[in-house]
């Protein structure tokens, strides 16, 4: 029992992905505390989603090792992923599903008993009770990413991986969504989230690793970031001003524009 | 407010567990959908039964058709015709689709077993093929007068079963080996009618009788031949045998192709 609350929720280890003769992951490390919430920063093609895949078993590195609550993710992926919940950078269930039998499909495959009560309350806990029979489809951005959240939380997993769960989103839904995500680490829960949003970093995250080119540059809280490249000339030659977590992170990853 | 909810939007409940769903009613819910989802489409599930009993009417009503074959081949080339288009234009691209917007992916990182979430699909589309099956004796006994003792027809419908293997495993390797959607749809226009035709001519020596042999050893040919073994169980011989040993190395080897490159996400 002791052994388990000394056990990060995450650690990943010198990981290495390729995609044919590209690296796409090029020896990241990093570790998530218990009731942290971690932003893995990075431009377009850094190597976040990828990252993310390989620790929730989508994507076979090839090396390095992925720790899920002290669970090796490659001896035992199903354990592993019955620790971890999942929102995808863009989620898919089958069109002709309603919205609360996919709350019950998703309940079921984590080992959740719900009844068609049940799968209400969790659908009134974000607002979607009066959806409960429209299809993932027929709901608006901000509808989509609330359901896809509280179905990543439906097994109440002490980890939760967020890839860019706030893109596309107006204001007052990412706000919203901010919000929830807070309340996890509130209730213990530990949080990786990738985001390309500075202002969404320092509103939620403890800590930020900026990733460029499948490797992890730099890794503290967004102050402490700030603080620590404060005086750098790659981030002082673009400020304007007072140094902000935008200008340290076009200051490490470069001004050109990424696909 | 339920534990579930409570999960949703409050604190951890202290002693909430991360233990492996069972398989049994993993499997359950996997199915659930799937047959509700099928049966959503019904306007697909109509038209699979509608094309083989169209064509079998077809096949009764016209002179030549009749002279082609034994009625019980004409049923075994009609059953044979639908278990191709469930399997290939049914499952394969109802695979290719979902992979394509990323229902696959979702559910691959639940702790489900990758093998479930395709063997739940996969009995799906035999539930269809069988009540295929079983429209079209209907049809051919009521309309076209061809009835078999009870025997007869059980076996037909576990040949029945035997043959969905080999063409979903035909649609499996297709929808492993071809990655988009639009592609697999061409692809299985072109797979499909050779597929069928071949079934056809290995009952006839209209093109010689080399053409005969192989047609009759395509995976088409040997699915007639063990299905017109079925329906008269008293010419069931070393030739149905053998289909069926072709049967379990046609399903092996597709099955294999489709499992082998098979691909769950688009990236």
């Amino acid at each position: 029992m002791l052994e388990q609350l000394n056990t990060a929720p995450l650690e990943v280890r010198d990981l290495r992905v390729s995609y044919g003769p590209t690296r796409a992951v090029d020896g990241v490390s990093l570790e998530v505390r218990a009731g942290e919430i971690f932003g893995l920063l990075g431009p377009n093609g850094a190597g976040k989603t990828t990252t993310l895949s390989a620790i929730e078993g989508l994507l076979e590195p090839d090396s390095g090792s992925v720790t899920i609550g002290g669970i090796d993710r490659r001896a035992s992926p199903r354990a592993a992923k019955a620790r971890i919940g999942v929102q995808l950078q863009s989620t898919g269930f089958q069109s002709a599903l309603t919205i609360a039998q996919i709350t019950r499909l998703y309940a079921a495959l984590y080992g959740v008993a719900m009844s068609r009560q049940g799968s209400r309350d969790v659908l009134r806990s974000v607002g979607l009770e009066h959806e409960a029979s429209k299809r993932f489809g027929q709901l608006s951005g901000g509808q989509q990413k609330r359901l896809s959240l509280v179905i990543a939380t439906i097994h109440d997993p002490p980890l939760v991986l967020l890839d860019e769960p706030t893109a596309g989103l107006d204001p007052q839904a990412r706000r919203q969504l901010w919000n929830r995500i807070e309340k996890m680490r509130e209730s213990g829960r530990s949080v990786l989230l990738t985001t390309h949003s500075m202002e969404e970093a320092q509103a939620v995250c403890d800590r930020v690793a900026i990733i460029d080119h499948g490797k992890i540059v730099t890794v503290d809280t967004p102050a402490g970031l700030i603080e620590k490249h404060k005086d750098d000339p790659r981030v002082t030659s673009i400020a304007h001003g007072q140094v902000t977590l935008d200008d340290v992170f076009i200051g490490l990853t470069g001004e050109d524009v990424r696909d | 407010m339920t534990e579930a909810s409570a999960q949703a939007a409050g604190p951890r409940p202290a002693g909430a567990s991360c233990a492996l769903p069972a398989l049994g009613p993993t499997l359950a819910a996997l199915l659930e959908v799937d047959f509700s989802v099928q049966l959503r489409n019904y306007r697909s599930l109509m038209l699979s039964m509608l094309l083989p009993v169209v064509v079998l009417v077809a096949f009764f009503a016209n002179k030549r058709a009749a002279a082609l074959a034994d009625p019980t081949i004409r049923v075994s080339l009609v059953i044979m015709l639908g278990m191709a288009t469930i399997a290939i234009f049914g499952y394969a691209l109802n695979v290719a689709t979902d992979r394509e917007a990323g229902v696959f992916q979702r559910l691959r990182v639940t702790p489900t077993p990758a093998w479930s979430i395709m063997m739940s699909r996969l009995v799906v589309q035999v539930a269809v093929i069988l009540l295929m099956a079983i429209v079209v004796l209907i049809v051919a006994r009521i309309f076209q007068n061809v009835t078999l003792d009870p025997l007869a027809y059980g076996l037909t419908l576990a040949v029945v079963i035997a043959g969905s293997a080999v063409f979903l495993g035909i649609g499996q390797a297709l929808v492993g080996l071809v990655g988009s959607a639009d592609t697999l749809n061409a692809v299985s226009r072109l797979v499909y009618i050779p597929l069928f035709g071949l079934g056809v001519l290995g009952r006839t020596d209209i093109l010689g009788s080399t053409v005969e042999d192989i047609a009759r050893w395509s995976p088409g040919g040997i699915v007639i031949t063990l299905l017109a073994g079925a329906m008269e169980p008293a010419t069931w011989g070393s030739d149905a045998w053998w289909s069926l040993l072709a049967c379990v190395g046609y399903t092996a080897l597709f099955v294999f192709l489709g499992i082998r490159w098979f691909q769950w996400g688009t990236h």
